[in-house]
């Protein structure tokens, strides 16, 4: 059997870990793009495994704001404030330690609080194909998850055939989630009755 | 898996109303979290069953190799043989039989089945740095990172596309560390004869 020729992908996130706060990752995702498919790589340490979903089968992608950020603003802000205490205190008192801790802080803390605040809002994207639902590696904010659907998007709808106003989408729903007509009494149904919609 | 409903990531609730397909975020109806939920046609497919395969009617006609009473509908681009609608293994426009399928998934033939790889640039690389640490060890790695790097040389890099770069540092770091050492040795056996 031949060797099927190498794919070449296309860059859409960096390497990130997992979103959340454990100490140690496991590995760290990022996300590229495929002539027909999303790959999303896990690399961890000195291997890395893939994952693929093909644009036909994906069905929704559903981006949920989380409190990444507030949580960050809540560790950091105290910090800032402890050094805007010392600046204070050496613009009183001209005391050394006041502008040698103002400063230690400021290094240290200010960089990563800007950072924060101007990636904007955190959020966690997930992605449902008819099988699973799948959070993407490496999309934890926002402005960045929309530039990647904004990517990604017509590629699904060119290989779905076509994309879905959010009328449609409405009707479509109504119109799956409808009970169906009664049966007469003393038919036999045609097909068993629909088990409890699966908590994922 | 429900085809017809979608839940909110945050509190499971079903996302009946919606709104779908929106450019912002929109608080789901139970928890409040904003959601922005984008709905692609796939998600209203009715899945079908697949094919089975016909019946072999005539005789003489061709057969699936795998099922003989079964009529041959194509046959396998990896192997030849012939194979009916159900061993039919349909990827990136070609047909495979189940068994070219599993082979070409592990001996790494088909790269779309193919998901994981060993990453030896980064094993080498680490081979030659980490160990610098303590450079006792470097007597030890220094030439195991240097296999590694040769050995592995022309093996399936990241799947993605990564350079070589990794190994030519490792190999340089090695052979750095490697005359180091030899220097060392040299040194220390010349002292050595003229002490004695």
């Amino acid at each position: 059997m031949t060797t099927t020729p190498e794919i070449k992908y296309k860059r859409l996130t960096r390497t990130t870990g997992r979103p959340g706060f454990s100490v140690a990752s496991q590995s760290r995702g990022s996300l590229w793009l495929g002539p027909d498919h999303l790959l999303c790589v896990f690399s961890g340490g000195y291997t890395e495994t893939y994952k693929r979903f093909y644009f036909r089968d994906i069905q929704a992608i559903i981006i949920r704001q989380s409190k990444r950020r507030l949580i960050w603003n809540a560790i950091l802000g105290p910090f800032l404030l402890l050094s805007l205490g010392a600046l204070a205190t050496y613009l009183l008192n001209r005391d050394d330690v006041g502008i040698v801790l103002f400063v230690f802080f400021a290094v240290i803390i200010l960089p990563p609080f800007v950072i924060n605040n101007i990636l904007g809002t955190a959020c966690i994207c997930y992605l449902r194909t008819a099988v699973q639902v799948e959070q993407l590696p490496s999309l934890h904010r926002l402005p960045k998850a929309r530039r990647v659907l904004a990517q990604i998007q017509p590629l699904i709808a060119a290989a779905q055939g076509g994309e879905l106003t959010p009328e449609a989408v409405a009707a479509q729903m109504t119109e799956s989630i409808a009970p169906s007509p009664a049966t007469p009494p003393g038919a036999a149904a045609s097909e068993p009755a629909q088990p409890a919609p699966p908590v994922i | 898996m429900n085809n017809a409903l979608i839940q909110c990531p945050a509190c499971r609730a079903w996302l009946t109303e919606g709104p779908f397909n929106q450019p912002d975020l929109v608080p789901c109806p139970a928890c409040g979290v904003p959601l922005q939920t984008t709905v692609f046609p796939s998600f209203f497919l009715k899945t079908s069953a697949g094919p089975g395969g016909e019946t072999a009617l005539i005789e003489g006609e061709s057969c699936c190799f795998f099922h003989p009473q079964k009529k041959a509908v194509l046959p396998c681009d990896g192997c030849g043989r012939f194979l009916c609608a159900l061993c039919d293994c349909p990827l990136d426009g070609r047909h495979y039989c189940p068994t070219c399928l599993e082979t070409g998934r592990t001996k790494g033939k088909i790269k779309t089945l193919e998901n994981e790889r060993t990453l030896y640039d980064g094993i080498a690389l680490s081979l030659a740095i980490l160990p610098m640490l303590i450079f006792y060890f470097t007597v030890v790695t220094a030439p195991m990172a240097l296999f590694v790097a040769i050995r592995y040389w022309n093996a399936p890099r990241s799947i993605v596309g990564r350079t070589r770069i990794r190994f030519v540092l490792a190999i340089l770091l090695a052979l750095m560390q490697i005359a180091g050492w030899i220097t060392v040795i040299v040194f220390v056996s010349t002292r050595h004869d003229h002490h004695a």
